[in-house]
């Protein structure tokens, strides 16, 4: 029995999808409104706006894959889903960042972590970047909407071996580890959502809100890059596309963009791709502020060999969490971090052992037994933890710079210091941690020694992303940040923005519930403004 | 062509790492000035299938097959999946990785970036493993680039094989 596909019944309806195999782009487009990119942001928008009655175009630079494309496997999803092909690296590659790239953004290939934006963080936004209105209270039916829309709630079923550890680790040593809500409906508990959900299960943009716009008339563009707004007197005029391969080159340079006229826009290509837009665009940028405070979430990381078999490929990728080490100190003393599991496919398990030869054959070869944990740090909410800044490479595209700092760094030794603890706890035989220094060791006496003496430098140390915040950041007022509170850009009265790099810090937890929440009230609030008409999702 | 920054600033992005790259460039001489790109039409040169080809038996020693024949048949599937791996890859990956690429392929770049005396072709895979463990842990931007960059796309690459799995142990996905 095959099981459904919803995009390709939806498109056997007649949906409009352009670009790439679904056809030429044509010269131009007038719409009501155009929206940059399909990920968590704009598919909020999209349903929104087309429930508003508004004519709608979306625009995504990925392809548009689908349930029966998903075949868990990772080479074909990290060409096919992801930003550079899974090998996004800051400007002196010392942080490789996992970002989505297709129809859905990054919550087609996220792990399905969703997790309210926490009171702290509001409360740092309230005060240092005067978004007064951004409470918890504010905010929470904006979140039981999307919770509700999405299914989202905690994980039911026992988590596997990788996540329970963490669970049973913790617990011995007093700290508190809870079970992670998902956005999920029906899921089979393969641990291949960072592939794709190949049963729909997984509530992603690709299956909910994008069905929903296109179902309600909206045009969906693929493989179709957002190069340009045209910008006078304070408005966007125009915004000039162009038809991309599946490895974001041009299709044909000799041909002539696609314009696109809209009455308003909606930037939500997410962080390091929206401001990247605004800066080949030349938009006003009075206050510098355009690019900077770029946050990741920097992940220190440390693989265990465990006595028991672990199988981390099995099974939903993140169902416990520990917020500990971000609970127990001050947001802006020494550097909080969130734990978490990854789970481990051949791919990325390979390329993330450090080490090579005979030592690394080793461990290969250990990988049933292998549990690799994360440390997400927190950043944005210290003078040594500003983020980083987007440039453009002289193609027009993005590029990160974001240095690695001692701060930073120090965090990433205390994150693996808890995290060994942690997995000897839990029945370690032997901890690696994430250095290419680091050996592996068989006690927590000699690992904390180990770590402890680690030379902390950036490229030495082994760190990841796999959240990106910032870079268009919401404020108060025009010198702190890009972005009014109600969405709209400071300097351009019909431009919005609706995805991640609205955030004025990091999040400290997983990014998309924050995205979704946010940008539902915003969208919510634009469609208002734009129709007169009160919409809500769900 | 650049649209969105002086030429000047925009050429050789890999080689300008800080000046501990320069130093490096400064002992690998005038092999820059020399050097053939390292990809064709986004496929590796015969010269660069050599670099990935030691550089694999090298990051992969203990996994790959010891006889010669099936080593040899693994190493050339594993130049196969990176040729498909680099072309999934944008503009500008494929930009550095052509040029890193045609740097390893001199004499000059191989000594001072891999820190490797013997040719690639002459070269033992002890010596290579010595070559690779000081890049891994040289306090030289470039040299550790480098390193990160044969190594993460040789092991991607290779884990693209299912062939690999038997190695690990990975039974495959389950069948929905």
């Amino acid at each position: 029995m095959s099981l459904p596909d919803p995009i390709k019944e939806g498109l056997a309806r007649g949906w409009k999808v352009l670009g790439g195999a679904h056809g030429a782009l044509p010269p131009s487009i007038t719409c009501d409104v155009a929206i940059i990119g399909s990920g968590a942001g704009a598919g909020i928008t999209a349903e929104l706006l087309t429930k508003a009655g508004l004519k709608v175009v979306i625009i995504e630079e990925g392809q548009l894959k689908s349930s029966t494309d998903f075949k868990q496997r990772e080479p074909e999803a990290y060409a096919s889903l992801y930003q550079e092909a899974a090998g996004r690296q800051t400007k002196d590659k010392g942080i490789t960042i996992l970002q989505g790239r297709s129809v859905g953004g990054t919550t087609t290939v996220n792990w399905t972590s969703s997790f309210r934006t926490p009171p702290d963080t509001l409360k740092y936004w309230q005060e240092k970047f005067g978004l007064k209105d951004y409470t918890p209270e504010a905010l929470a039916p904006y979140f039981q909407q999307a919770e509700e829309r999405l299914n989202i709630g905690p994980w039911q079923t026992s988590p596997n071996e990788n996540n329970e550890l963490l669970r049973r680790g913790a617990a011995k040593l007093g700290i508190k580890a809870e079970v992670i809500p998902r956005n999920v409906k029906g899921c089979y508990n393969l641990g291949s959502c960072g592939m794709g959900c190949p049963v729909n299960a997984k509530q992603s943009m690709l299956v909910t809100t994008i069905p929903f716009a296109l179902d309600g008339g909206a045009t969906l563009l693929v493989e179709t890059r957002a190069e340009k707004f045209e910008i006078s007197n304070g408005r966007v005029q125009g915004l000039s596309c162009i038809a991309v391969k599946p490895n974001a080159a041009p299709v044909n340079t000799a041909l002539p963009a696609t314009q696109i006229i809209a009455k308003h826009y909606v930037l939500a290509g997410g962080s390091i791709n929206s401001p990247a837009l605004l800066l080949r665009s030349g938009a006003p940028d009075p206050h510098k502020q355009l690019g900077t405070r770029t946050f990741l979430h920097p992940v220190a990381i440390t693989t265990a060999i465990m006595a028991k078999t672990v199988s981390a490929w099995d099974g939903a990728p993140q169902s416990i969490y520990s917020d500990h080490y971000l609970n127990t100190q001050p947001i802006d003393g020494p550097m909080g971090f969130k734990l978490e599991v990854a789970p481990l496919h051949p791919v990325f398990f390979g390329a993330n052992l450090p080490g090579f030869g005979q030592k690394q054959a080793e461990l290969f070869r250990q990988y049933p037994n292998a549990n690799v944990m994360l440390a997400l740090m927190r950043d944005g909410f210290h003078d040594q933890a500003v983020g980083g800044k987007v440039e453009l490479r002289g193609n027009g595209s993005p590029l990160l710079d974001y240095p690695l700092t001692d701060y930073v760094l120090e965090g990433a030794r205390r994150g693996m210091l808890a995290m060994a603890e942690i997995q000897f706890e839990a029945g370690a035989k032997t901890v690696y941690p994430g250095h290419e220094m680091g050996t592996g060791t068989s006690t927590w006496a000699d690992t904390k020694k180990a770590i402890e003496a680690l030379p902390m430098k950036p490229l030495l140390t082994k760190i990841g992303s796999a959240h990106v915040m910032g870079g268009c950041g919401l404020a108060g007022d025009a010198q702190r940040g890009v972005t009014r509170t109600d969405g709209v850009h400071w300097q351009l009265e019909n431009l919005s923005i609706h995805d991640g790099s609205l955030f004025p810090t990091s999040i400290g937890a997983n990014p998309q519930l924050s995205i979704y929440g946010s940008v539902n009230r915003l969208a919510q609030g634009l469609a208002k403004r734009l129709t007169g008409k009160e919409v809500t999702l769900a | 062509m650049s649209t969105y920054g002086p030429p000047h600033l925009q050429r050789r992005t890999l080689l300008k790492l800080g000046i501990a790259s320069a130093v490096v460039l400064a002992v690998a001489g005038g092999a820059v000035a020399l050097m053939q790109p390292g990809l064709k039409n986004g496929k590796l040169t015969e010269e660069s299938r050599l670099v990935f080809s030691r550089a694999g038996q090298t990051i992969l020693a203990g996994t790959l097959p010891v006889d010669a024949g099936p080593n040899q048949i693994a190493i050339n599937a594993l130049l196969d999946r990176i040729d498909t791996f680099i072309s999934g890859t944008p503009e500008h990956v494929q930009a550095e990785l052509s040029q890193l690429l045609g740097l390893l392929g001199t004499a000059a770049g191989r000594r001072g970036v891999i820190g490797l005396a013997s040719s690639w072709h002459d070269a033992t895979v002890p010596e290579m493993t010595t070559a690779f463990q000081g890049m891994r842990e040289s306090s030289v931007s470039l040299r550790i680039q480098a390193y990160h960059a044969l190594h993460d796309i040789v092991s991607a690459s290779y884990f693209s094989g299912e062939e690999s799995w038997a190695v690990l142990g990975y039974p495959g996905p389950r069948a929905v």
